[in-house]
């Protein structure tokens, strides 16, 4: 019977150092690495890389899918949405407007996020100069209560 | 969160999706959430915010209605 991750024994500086390196993965490559590739390019087996990202999702900034590779790594989706980034010549996609707009605070750029109405698509394109977001019309909502919003994660 | 032109079109899509409308921000209450989630997230000694910390950066910026806690 496979052990529960809570009994694995902790890694805090494995995880952390996964963490960031999806990050940074992220930033230069513009997607998400494979977890194969995590345990390549941080020469760990890979049975470890599992156990630590599993442990990273208990965090939810990072979110797996069924197969186990990344969906998630907050503010970055690894799969396209409806919040594309633009920063220079780089795209990424954030999860929601809140990630999307979370991507230039992270990287400290300026940023254009071609965003639409959840409604009617509408394009409401936002833009991030200098640390500070553009002029401009629209609002959030969230659709689910914040005590549920990791038992609905699309919906919120 | 998904982005809305107005109140009205929220409401429209809430009919759609036959859900009952949640909670609204402004844009500024957005980009002030995501600089106090995200403005530290490369540093290596990041850890996430406790249900404590979060709820008190909601409550900063004026979300403080029984939809923002954490807790139920």
């Amino acid at each position: 019977m496979p052990r529960k991750i809570d009994a694995l024994p902790k890694q805090p500086d494995l995880d952390a150092s996964l963490r960031l390196y999806i990050y940074r993965f992220f930033i230069e490559h513009q997607r998400a690495p494979s977890v194969a590739a995590m345990a390549e390019g941080m020469s760990h087996p890979l049975r470890s890389v599992r156990a630590a990202l599993e442990r990273l999702s208990q965090t939810h900034a990072f979110v797996l899918q069924e197969n186990g590779e990344l969906w998630r790594a907050a503010p970055f989706s690894a799969v396209p949405t409806a919040f594309p980034v633009k920063i220079g010549r780089r795209s990424y996609y954030g999860n929601c407007i809140w990630d999307a707009l979370g991507i230039p605070v992270m990287l400290k750029q300026d940023a254009r996020v071609e965003a639409s109405c959840g409604c009617c698509n509408f394009a409401m394109p936002l833009g991030v100069k200098d640390g500070q977001l553009l002029p401009h019309e629209g609002l959030g909502h969230f659709a689910v209560p914040a005590s549920q919003w990791y038992q609905d994660i699309v919906f919120t | 969160m998904l982005l809305f032109r107005s109140e009205q079109h929220v409401d429209r899509w809430c009919r759609q999706w036959n859900r009952p409308r949640g909670g609204i921000l402004s844009l500024d209450q957005v980009w002030s959430l995501a600089t106090e989630w995200y403005g530290d997230r490369l540093n290596p000694a990041w850890s996430p915010k406790t249900a404590a910390e979060a709820q008190s950066a909601f409550a900063g910026i004026g979300l403080v209605a029984d939809f923002w806690k954490l807790s139920p």
